[in-house]
This record gives structure tokens, sequence and C-alpha cells, in this order.
């Protein structure tokens, strides 16, 4: 385990560039990446999902954010997924409809319909990896928070404090690199004093989580001290809560990005129905 | 038990004062009190005509008396620079090209232009007490209170820092009220407040206070290396002035003198031992 937290830090990192994609309207991004989300969510055809894996590598080729990069949390978890995968195989073994039934062995049997969900889970994986990914990689932060706070102020009607929330979600992000930083130093602390944390491998997870333990309280415990001291400074700033602010960041939605948006709404409807229809087409021919 | 007793305090437009004290001593106490961070048990605070237990004046009185902490981390608010400044004018309600302007403006005063898209944990500790000021300086503040704001820089980020105070108070006559345990910030005030147990001991120019050897060496407080040497020198040689600040003094005095000295050389030896004040090792470089 190296000590270099904060580069490892995945979350909110963000790759400069000035394509299509990272030149669009965040709140754009954030509903397409919505549409997306639900389209890749709930297809059960395997076409339907390759399609969209198919349109997650254009986007990404688009964006010209390098592929190994955003794939790289999924790498590292590849021994994890594959073992589920192989497990899920055996599970839905005995369901039916089974398909072809390629081997059977005691009570292990791998069937057609079994391996089909495998790769459609797969695929979905992979295509929804893609897609939490981009919005972080090609916006800065901060705008993704404006731009959910304008998404949400319609509930900002019905009583919702929608800016806190953004209010919140700003100071978060704000303290990511910070509480990294401070957990290294921690970590480093106690090895220095003999602590096992960095000399410990994933072999022996109740060690490491001994270990952990004394990591975790002084991070709490500034993290409380800091928070509270972060209070006072807002105060002292005139922070009043909401009502009468006005905006240094504004959001400028232009023709292109409601364009955008609405493309692609009609492009996930119509994956979802097409290729649906065209799906049942080809079964028809064989039936 | 007051963390605060007895304090009977004015400050004038357009000072610079420097509040100086141990641990413990009420300073930062004191401090709070000037923009309704805390509010006095008995007695009260007046900023300009407002009385700060006037909730109604809270929000005039903090964004007349700018205020800056000790940790910069835990003062600056958004993700990036210049939007963090943005924040105390945005809080104000501020028309945005006027937001945009005082932006503009701050990051200018603190010379961080350069650095005002970058997210604040890039920046060095120094440079992050700098982007503090900004934000408080874009409420256009007419004082600005440092509370402890150079306690956890290097000497090169705790220079910067006073740099800019002072030429804020020379150039925009911002009053300024710093709170510090660094004796050699004080050297540079206008006005020096020396605090100990909650109570005002000593207030005056910096020049006369670290006259007081004596009291001060039983508050604790170590008196500047230069006034030390000047004092001892005086001790020694009557007629050499014993109020002396900054380097620059000393040399020019010590050259004025060196002159009549080389007569006198034969009779008294000087040796180096001969100066070593006896708090001497305690203090760091100057």
């Amino acid at each position: 385990m190296s000590f270099e937290l904060s580069r490892n830090i995945i979350i909110g990192q963000y790759i400069p560039g000035n394509t299509f994609v990272h030149r669009l309207d965040p709140r754009a991004k954030i509903l397409v990446t919505l549409f997306l989300l639900f389209g890749i969510s709930f297809t059960r055809s395997l076409i339907v999902s390759f399609v969209y894996l198919a349109t997650m590598l254009v986007i990404v080729w688009s964006a010209r954010v390098p592929l190994g990069f955003v794939l790289r949390p999924f790498v590292r978890g590849l021994p994890l997924i594959l073992f589920f995968l192989g497990f899920s195989v055996l599970w839905l073994g005995w369901q039916e409809p089974a398909g072809i039934v390629f081997f059977q062995w005691g009570w292990i049997r791998i069937t057609s319909n079994a391996l089909l969900m495998a790769v459609l889970s797969l695929t979905r994986l992979i295509s929804l990896l893609l897609l939490i990914s981009l919005p972080t990689l090609t916006t800065p932060i901060t705008q993704l928070t404006y731009g959910m706070e304008s998404l949400l102020t319609p509930l900002g009607y019905v009583g919702l404090p929608v800016h806190d929330i953004a209010m919140i979600a700003t100071i978060s992000l704000r303290f990511v690199p910070i509480l990294a930083e401070e957990m290294e130093r921690v970590i480093k602390a106690q090895a220095s004093r003999g602590g096992e944390i960095g000399a410990l491998s994933w072999r022996e997870p109740m060690q490491i989580g001994k270990a952990m333990l004394p990591l975790v309280v002084p991070l709490f415990v500034n993290a409380f001290r800091r928070a509270e001291e972060m209070a006072v400074a807002m105060e002292a700033r005139c922070y009043v809560s909401g009502a009468g602010r006005t905006r240094f960041v504004q959001l400028h939605a232009h023709l292109i990005d409601y364009v955008v948006v609405v493309g692609m709404l009609c492009y996930v409807i119509a994956v979802w129905y097409g290729a649906d229809l065209a799906f049942n087409a080809v079964l028809a021919r064989f039936a | 038990m007051h963390a605060l007793a007895g304090v009977n305090l004015t400050i004038e437009r357009g000072e610079y004062v420097v509040i100086l004290g141990h641990n413990g001593s009420g300073k930062s106490t004191l401090a709070q009190h000037l923009n309704t961070l805390l509010w006095p048990t008995q007695g009260a605070v007046w900023g300009k005509e407002w009385n700060t237990r006037d909730v109604k004046r809270t929000l005039d009185i903090r964004r007349t008396v700018g205020m800056v902490f000790q940790h910069p981390d835990n003062q600056i608010v958004a993700t990036v620079v210049e939007e963090d400044v943005a924040f105390g004018p945005e809080n104000l309600g501020i028309p945005r090209e006027e937001l945009l302007r005082r932006v503009d403006w701050s990051l200018e005063q603190v010379e961080m232009q350069a650095y005002r898209t970058r997210a604040p944990h890039q920046l060095s500790g120094g440079q992050k007490q700098r982007i503090c000021i900004a934000g408080v300086l874009a409420m256009q503040p007419e004082v600005l209170v440092l509370d402890e704001s150079t306690a956890m820089l290097d000497p090169q980020g705790r220079n910067e820092v006073l740099a800019i105070a002072h030429r804020l108070n020379r150039e925009q006559g911002v009053t300024v009220v710093a709170v510090t345990h660094f004796m050699r910030e004080a050297v540079d005030a206008d006005r020096l407040i020396v605090m100990s147990e909650g109570r005002i001991v000593m207030d005056g120019p910096p020049r006369a206070i670290f006259q007081e050897r004596e009291q001060l060496r039983q508050l604790h407080l170590d008196v500047p290396h230069v006034s030390a040497l000047a004092a001892e020198l005086h001790a020694r040689f009557p007629g050499f002035p014993g109020n002396l600040l900054t380097v620059g003094e000393i040399v020019k005095e010590v050259k004025k003198w060196g002159a009549q000295y080389e007569v006198r050389n034969t009779q008294h030896e000087i040796r180096d031992t001969d100066f070593a004040a006896p708090d001497a090792t305690r203090n760091t470089n100057h």
C-alpha cells in the first residue's frame, strides 16, 4: 500500500479539454446521463446493451478521455467481478428456460442463457462505469454542483432547501483533498511509531480493520473541528442560508444544449423500442 | 472566571494595531468580539455607530469588519479560487457586474490574479491565506482583523501576508487589527496592545512598549532581538539610543558611533558576549 492517497482519488478528477462534450452545459450533461442511466439499467436485451456500450465508447472517444484511465477501477476490480460473474453463471444454471446446456457435472450446469446473462451484466457494468465517470471527467466539479442546483430549483418551491444542498455538496468536495492529505499524514505518523497499516497485505483483513481504527478516529475528530471552524468563518463572511444571494458563476444554456437533451431522450426511447422490435422480428423468423 | 475583564479600548480609523499576548491571554476572544462572532456578557462593543448586540446590524458590522482566521484551509469555501473570493459579496447580494469587478480588484490587491482558476489545495499556505484576505476584501471592509492569521505560515508566507496587510493599511486606508504572538509583527505597527489574563496591560507605540523590558519579561514575552541589542548598548554607552526597533536603525546608529569609538577602542574591548541578551537563544531569526 502506498502512502500517496491524494493521487489515487479519482472522485472529481477533471481532465481539461475543449471538446463538444466538455463545452456542453452541465445541466444538459446531467440530464443526458440520467437518460442513459435509465436506458442501460433497465434493458434486459443483450442487443440493446451492446448498442449502449457502443454509444458510450463513441462519447468517451469524442471527449478525448483516455479509455484506459476510465477503465482503471474496472481492471483493478476484475478478479472480484469475474468471481461474482462465475458465481452467477452457476447460480442461474438451473433456471428455466435454460437454452442450450453446454456442460453438466453433478450440481454444476452451464447453460447458454446463464452465459448470456453474464455477458449482459458485464457490458452493462462497463457502460455504467463509462457513463458515471464522464460528467466528472469532462466538467469542473463546481459546474456540476451549480448544474444540479439549477435543475433542482423547481423543488425549492415545495420546500426543498436546494441552495443548502448545493452548498453542502461544494464544501464536501472541497474537503476531499484536505481529508485525503490528513489521512496520509495520520498514516505516516502511525507508521513512524510502528503502526502496521502500510505493511499489511489484503490477505489479512482483520488486522487491516484493527489498524484502520486509530486512523479513522483522529480523522473524524479533525473533520469535526474543521467543520466548526468553517462554520464560524462562513458566518464571518456574512453567510445567511439561501435568501438574497447573487451568483458569481452563471450557467448559459444554448440551443445546442436543448438539442442534445431532446435528441438523447429520443435516442434512448428509440433504442428501447427499436432494438426490441428488431430482436422480436429476428426471433419470429427463426421460430 | 472571565475570558475578558475590564477591557476599555477604542481603535481609531486607519490605525494599524497589533494585539499581542500569550495563549489564553484573551486576545483572540477580544478579536472575535469585533465582528459579533462573540457578544460581551457585560458592557458593549460598538462598531462605528452600531452596537454589536443589535441583531439587525449584524451583517452591516460583519461586512465592515472583515476577519481572517488562523487556518486557511478551514476558511476557503469554494473549490476554485475566484469563486471563493466571490463568496462574501455573493452573500451580501451584490449585483453580478459589481461582483466581478470586486473579485478582480481583490485578487489584484493580494497579487493572486494568476491563480484565479486554481484549486485551493494546489496553493501554498501563504497563498491560501492571501486568498482568504482577498475574500474579505471583496466585501470592501473598513477594518481587517487578522486573528493569528500568520501563525500557521512559514516565514516567507508570513512576510507575504504582513506586506499585504501593511499595504492595504497605507494605500487603501484599511484599519488593521492583527492578533499575534510573534513579537516582530508588532515592530511595524502604529500601536501595540499587550494582553494578559483577559486584561489590557500595555497600550502604546511599539517603540515605547519595547522599552519596558522588565514588564514584558514578567509577562513571558520576548523583546525583539534588535530592541534587546539597542537596550544593551544603551546600558553600556548611555548616549546610544535604546529604543531602536529595526536592523536598519541599529546599523545606522552604529555607523554614526563607529567613528567616535575607534578612539575609545583601547579602553573598552567589545566582545560578542557583551551583547548576548539572556533570552536571545529562544527567538528565531530576525
